[in-house]
């Protein structure tokens, strides 16, 4: 369900596959890559655009006197962006200069397909749903779920637990207790259906190895 | 909250046995044909929507040895935060201010987005403090500019807000409100004194002092001055109030000594209060309708129109709830939120607490249902031959009327004993579009949840999962045997589930074509789940794993929950 549509199969397989697991599908549009951090066992699924390029342009201070070349967007671990999703660091105007702020999505986070991504920060176990629109410097807090077609305005901080939906967004309710914990359930080869149900053998907000795993 | 198909709600059913006050009768096995088990559990029914409960909102008593849902549990309030600056507000301050963030933390008027401060500084005539500043909402572009209020400083806007009225008037403060309504009653008290003596006749309803309508903060504090000055012309002195206490006066005195006598304590019970007057002007809190306001108002709508004025939701959220035009609007300081345990409502055990600090995501206690109860979960079992890399996805929203389609109904065990399933459902699904609905394989074994790298073991010898187009025995799917189970791996059972999606028309010769309402076409299957298994007497710190090996005495456990399966929409043919 949470899988991308419509994905022809590309004469050398889909995705390369990082030292550190990562699988970036040939048909992502990455820019400016080397600033950009991928933590390893992330995926990054096919039209996905990464802006790497928008990287803030002050002076990083830094100790050797070499240049260091400012992170932009950096990932955690396990986190999958799906299909023709846009993140895009958020940026803001100052004395008639435009300063892009760098971005930073935690590990274990989901991003539904053709969202368009602006956040200061998305910290771990994070389920957003597909068509979702976050505006520039909005803060995520652990263990969010975000309903789909959501727009969640600029600067807004969502608090850890929360379930937020609407436009604009707003806190609807709570993630349960067990938001992320797959129970006994779930184990490696452990077949189908943790989760609401159906195909998948993950849970929202959970660890997302799984997904990763089944995804080539 | 609606979830995408296929799903999996489990139902609590605390409200019909009412969490009784003695133990759970659960100990004396019931009778299987019990009247209780024959009734079968309705989806439809308006009540079911407040049991019905995703697996991870539920909790575990293991005192009761059952589901706690949302109405069995009690909360306590650990703290209160604001959800946008994430500041703890104590509980004093609770009591206090009231509920909401004293900061600087706001919500639109009119999309309920935070808002933001910003500058109107003009960038070729810099301020020395960077502003003026305003509230702005980043969503809907409204900002406290419509309402002619601007701030001189970008920080404590709730302490500026309070002292600017719409249109930028300062509001006095209450102190100030006190020596106005003293003045006011002053001059009244003269002018009736003159009306006495030059002998003209009033109507009370000429104390509109100036003609300046009085606001909803005025007449609240009006009221309110009002109020305690009755309060206190009934009890002259409150022995209590540690400012009011005079011992010379005999009244407290002997107040005073009731507290330490016990025997005349009960004789000298106080004397019923006599009414209260009412208020009866606007320095005391009365207000009089006038009926050029209502004019007014008509007349502002025929010249602004129906966009100046505001949603019942826009008004209900606004400190004055009875305001009716945009220019009336304030902003909405954030509702703060709340950390919380909950316990058992029956026995009143400790189910789940979190740490209380507001940064920290961990619990220090959590029972959750799912490490105590099977995970149903079912999924269709496609009829094409599927490659373990792509998955045909299958459309859960059109389920076609009348064509056998099968599912599977996958069951996993989280406990570290093996448990045996009896799964039941009604052959047709309640509602009005009755789909038959048959498990071919009702009851079945399950194994125990032992530890992750048995199963990850195993499988590398013998992969648990063979080609999805051959069955477990070997055959080619085609072949679903009644009364056998389809796969299992280390914890987990799956067993078919045959269903016959209804007819969204009904056929001819019903009674009359009713009209589906909302959801009638979703098919949700009601089924009812019955675990035996043998777990040790002691087996309280389940989890920790080791509990297996312990010499215990053996118990037979029986539990017993309905859960209804959301398949999906039927479509028709
Ligand atoms: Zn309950
Ligand atoms: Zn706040
Ligand atoms: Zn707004
Ligand atoms: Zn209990």
């Amino acid at each position: 369900m949470s899988r991308p549509s419509a994905r022809k199969a590309a004469p050398k397989g889909e995705y390369i596959e990082t030292d550190s697991g990562n699988k970036v599908s040939r048909r992502s549009a990455i820019t400016g890559t080397a600033n950009i951090t991928l933590g390893g066992r992330t995926v990054i699924m096919a039209d996905v655009h990464l802006r790497g390029d928008l990287h803030p342009t002050r002076a990083v201070p830094s100790s050797s006197g070499k240049e260091v070349t400012p992170t932009s967007i950096s990932i955690g671990r396990c986190t999958v962006i799906s299909t023709g999703s846009v993140i895009k660091p958020p940026s803001r105007i100052s004395r008639g200069q435009v300063h892009y702020y760098p971005m930073k999505i935690g590990d274990n986070v989901f991003v539904g397909p053709h969202c368009t991504i602006s956040a200061i920060s998305i910290a771990s176990h994070v389920h957003i749903g597909d068509h979702t629109t976050i505006h520039p410097f909005v803060i995520i807090k652990e263990n969010v779920k975000i309903l789909p077609n959501t727009v969640i305005p600029a600067n807004m901080v969502i608090p850890s637990g929360s379930v937020v939906g609407g436009r604009p967004a707003r806190v609807v309710g709570e993630v349960g207790e067990g938001w992320g914990v797959s129970g006994g359930g779930a184990g490696v080869g452990g077949g189908l259906g943790v989760g609401g149900g159906g195909e998948k053998s993950w849970v929202e907000g959970g660890d997302l190895r799984e997904l990763v795993r089944s995804i080539k | 909250m609606a979830q995408p198909f296929p799903y999996t709600y489990y139902s609590c059913d605390c409200y019909d046995s009412k969490v009784a006050p003695n133990p759970p009768k659960r100990a004396s096995q019931p009778p299987p044909a019990d009247d209780e088990d024959e009734r079968t559990f309705d989806p439809r029914n308006a009540r079911s929507n407040y049991s019905l409960y995703p697996l991870e909102h539920l909790l575990y008593c293991e005192d009761c040895q059952q589901i706690r849902c949302q109405r069995c549990v009690i909360e306590e309030t650990l703290n209160w935060f604001c959800p946008s600056c994430l500041f703890e507000v104590p509980s004093s301050v609770i009591k206090s201010d009231g509920n909401r963030c004293t900061r600087n933390c706001y919500n639109c008027p009119v999309c309920t987005s935070p808002m933001t401060v910003n500058t109107l500084e003009d960038p070729t005539d810099p301020s020395s403090s960077g502003g003026p500043w305003i509230l702005a909402c980043p969503y809907c572009q409204w900002s406290t500019v419509e309402i002619g209020i601007e701030f001189e400083k970008h920080t404590g806007i709730t302490s500026q807000l309070s002292r600017i009225a719409n249109g930028g008037k300062t509001i006095p403060t209450a102190k100030e409100r006190d020596k106005e309504r003293e003045r006011r009653k002053e001059i009244e008290m003269r002018k009736k004194d003159r009306d006495y003596f030059s002998g003209s006749e009033d109507s009370p309803s000429t104390d509109k002092d100036e003609g300046i309508t009085p606001s909803h903060d005025d007449l609240f504090s009006n009221l309110s001055a009002f109020y305690k000055s009755q309060m206190a012309s009934q009890t002259p002195s409150n022995p209590f109030s540690p400012h009011e206490i005079n011992f010379s006066s005999p009244s407290s005195f002997s107040r005073i000594m009731n507290l330490y006598s016990s025997t005349t304590h009960k004789k000298q019970k106080r004397e019923k209060p006599s009414p209260m007057r009412e208020a009866a002007s606007v320095h005391e809190g009365l207000n009089i309708h006038d009926p050029a306001t209502d004019a007014a108002a008509i007349e502002r709508i025929k010249r602004s129109g129906w966009s100046s004025t505001l949603s019942s939701s826009q008004k209900l959220a606004q400190p004055n709830p009875s305001i009716r035009f945009d220019s009336e609007l304030r902003p909405v300081a954030s509702l703060l939120q709340t950390k919380r345990g909950k316990r058992c409502r029956n026995c009143r055990h400790i189910l789940s607490k979190p740490e209380s600090k507001i940064t920290s995501t961990r619990y220090k206690i959590k029972l959750l249902a799912l490490n105590h109860i099977p995970r149903l979960s079912i999924r269709a079992l496609s009829p094409i031959p599927l490659t373990t890399t792509q998955p045909v996805l299958y459309d859960y929203d059109r389920l076609r009327s009348g064509i056998p389609t099968h599912f599977l109904l996958h069951l996993s065990n989280p406990l570290f004993d093996p448990i045996r399933v009896t799964l039941a459902t009604p052959s047709t699904t309640p509602g009005k579009i009755q789909s038959r609905v048959t498990i071919l394989c009702p009851q079945f074994d399950v194994g125990a949840n032992t530890d992750v790298w048995d199963d990850a073991l195993s499988s590398t010898l013998s992969p648990i999962k063979k080609p999805t187009s051959i069955g477990p025995d070997g055959n080619p799917q085609t072949s679903i045997e009644a009364g056998k189970i389809w796969d299992r791996g280390r914890n987990w059972t799956s067993v078919v589930l045959e269903v016959v999606p209804g007819f969204l028309i009904q056929p001819l010769g019903s009674k009359e074509e009713e009209e589906l309402e909302e959801d009638e076409d979703v098919l949700e299957i009601p089924i009812f789940v019955r675990l035996e298994f043998e777990a040790d007497v002691n087996a309280e710190e389940r989890g920790l794993g080791d509990s297996r090996g312990t010499e215990g005495k053996r118990e037979k456990r029986e539990e017993a929950f309905w859960t209804v399966v959301g398949v999906g929409r039927i479509v028709g043919n």
